[in-house]
């Protein structure tokens, strides 16, 4: 096809979006609709991803020593664990003694009646170990619990399999979103489809005097389906304003809830460092269903 | 030019527009056809654009055989073809110029070659003053003389015409008759189905007479009588 004609033809199909207002509007908003959804969710999805990934580097092995631990066997557990931070699979770790234990208890309970009977001597000490990569914690916990001085009844601690069922329900929520979603795009489908239908129908006419003259059917198609894709992308790029306003908006607010509750850990992403991924996303869904939407409309009431 | 061979055509409902009709059109003839209603001259005419094809027989058009023609090739033999209508069939938001225009971008004619072409159609209709003006501003003698401009801009070897007068008084009449056949006499073959009987008569050109789909009659300088 010659330069001249794409020209003709992009014109062509322009001209139907604009005079076809009313419906084109209509259609734009539902590609703004489905649009919307996909990103939200998206959007959703991907802060539970990243917090938590990072509630996951922030969770602590807690391992306890026995009551009546010697000295050799808290060593051992100590020369285990700076190994391993020399070998980077730890980050850090804290201990808390004895003492410690025993202060904080006392403080916590706030009543020293209820302290009777118990003593420096019956608490123990504990150890808490942040690692370099989560997924590692089944391994060094195994490792740990071998050592005589730890308390393995319920000494050890890691809060991973909750994560892991947060992860799990995570991906159930994706599947049901896609199916919504998947409703949502074939609704949008069918009304760019009978946009593009009513279009068709009004050019009837011209259609007609084009085959006379003996116009291709690439040359009868394209207008249509250059409307499709119009109206695919003004729908993305409207969606995407709108979807980055609304989202930045509910980050100020969200963020500043979570402050006020003291859950540093979690956070509401910036809209920045995604932006470009949403809007490609947002493209390719807006122009997919522009060109599907059109391409049946144009198969089945073109007829050439 | 144009040759059917035993061509029949029967529509789904199972009327019968043409009944084994065999005739050949050279290059360069004026032919009318004519015919009661019904006879079957739409239907010739629609076999020879490919717009319905032959339930038999054989149908060849300008080198192309339209009885056994993939749809891809359909535009081609349109292009070689002119055709106009008793109900002109203009875009009525376009001008004159922009409706004639418009056949030549739609073969991808260059912009120059559209700029060469339009006004000289449009003057050989003698409507050059009336570029301008939309369909609805136009009478209806001027509106077919447009219609012939769209039909020859691409320069067909054949030019058909269904009825071209059915919508215009006498005198009107009688100037597109005109200006058909000069178009004839630069050359393009034209063949025009009409009931005008006066016409036909003073213009004494070849005449192939329909009856109920069938070839009643074939007459070189005929006239109406011939009918009978
Ligand atoms: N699309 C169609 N479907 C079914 N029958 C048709 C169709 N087109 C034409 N016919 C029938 O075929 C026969 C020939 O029709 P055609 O239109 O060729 O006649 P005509 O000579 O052009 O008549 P008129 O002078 O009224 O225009 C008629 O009986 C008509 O009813
Ligand atoms: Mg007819």
């Amino acid at each position: 096809m010659k330069i001249r004609t794409m020209k003709l033809l992009i014109k062509e199909g322009t001209n139907n979006v604009i005079k076809n207002k009313l419906m084109s509007f209509a259609s734009i908003m539902t590609v703004v609709a489905t649009l919307f959804f996909l990103g939200i969710i998206l959007l959703i999805a991907i802060n539970i991803t990243s917090n938590i990934e990072a509630m996951k580097r922030d969770l602590e092995i807690t391992v306890f020593l026995n009551v009546n631990a010697t000295n050799y066997q808290r060593e051992e557990v100590v020369s285990f664990i700076e190994a391993k931070k020399e070998a980077g699979v730890i980050t850090e770790y804290r201990n808390e003694t004895k003492e410690q234990m025993y202060q904080n208890i006392k403080e916590s309970l706030n009543d020293d009646s209820l302290l009777e009977g118990f003593s420096v001597d019956n608490a123990a000490e504990s150890f808490y170990i942040k690692l370099a990569d989560p997924n590692n914690s089944d391994e060094i916990i195994t490792e740990i619990s071998r050592f005589e001085g730890v308390n393995n009844n319920n000494g050890i601690g890691y809060g991973k399999e909750e994560l892991d069922k947060l992860e799990g329900i995570l991906k159930v929520f994706n599947y049901i979103v896609m199916a919504v979603l998947v409703v949502l795009m074939i609704v949008s489908i069918f009304l760019i489809s009978n946009t593009i239908r009513l279009t068709v129908f009004a050019r009837r006419h011209q259609i007609e005097i084009m085959k006379y003259v003996g116009a291709l059917d690439s040359f009868i198609r394209w207008p249509f389906i250059v409307e499709g894709l119009l109206i695919g992308f003004i729908g993305a790029a409207l969606s995407f304003f709108i979807t980055s306003q609304a989202y930045q908006w509910l980050q100020g607010v969200i963020n500043a809830i979570l402050a006020n509750l003291k859950l540093s850990t979690l956070r509401i992403m910036e809209f920045g460092p995604v932006a470009f991924r949403i809007f490609i996303i947002y493209s390719i869904f807006g122009i997919v269903i522009g060109g599907i939407g059109s391409l049946l409309s144009v198969r089945k009431h073109l007829n050439v | 030019m144009i040759r059917f061979v035993d061509a029949t055509k029967v529509y789904s409902n199972g009327v019968i527009g043409l009944r084994n009709l065999t005739v050949r059109i050279e290059k360069g003839e004026f032919v009318f056809i004519i015919g009661a209603s019904g006879s079957g001259k739409s239907t010739f005419l629609k076999l020879i654009m490919h717009e319905e094809v032959p339930t038999e027989g054989e149908v060849y058009v300008n080198g192309y055989s339209v009885h056994d023609m993939v749809q891809s090739e359909v535009p081609y033999l349109r292009r070689s073809l002119g055709v106009v209508f008793q109900d002109f069939r203009l875009l009525p938001n376009r001008t004159a110029y922009d409706n004639v225009a418009f056949a030549m971008q739609i073969v991808e004619a260059t912009a120059r070659e559209i700029r060469r072409q339009v006004p000289l159609a449009l003057g050989l209709v003698g409507l050059s003053k009336k570029a301008r003006a939309y369909p609805d501003q136009l009478s209806g003698g001027e509106q077919q003389r447009i219609v012939l401009a769209r039909a020859l801009v691409n320069n067909p070897a054949v030019l058909i015409a269904d009825e071209p007068t059915g919508n215009l008084d006498p005198k009107t009449s009688i100037e597109i008759m005109n200006l058909l056949e000069e178009i004839n006499q630069r050359g393009t073959t034209v063949v025009v189905a009409t009931h005008e009987k006066s016409i036909v008569d003073t213009m004494k050109k070849r005449v192939i007479t329909l009856e109920r789909g069938e070839l009643k009659s074939d007459v070189q300088k005929g006239s109406y009588f011939d009918e009978n």
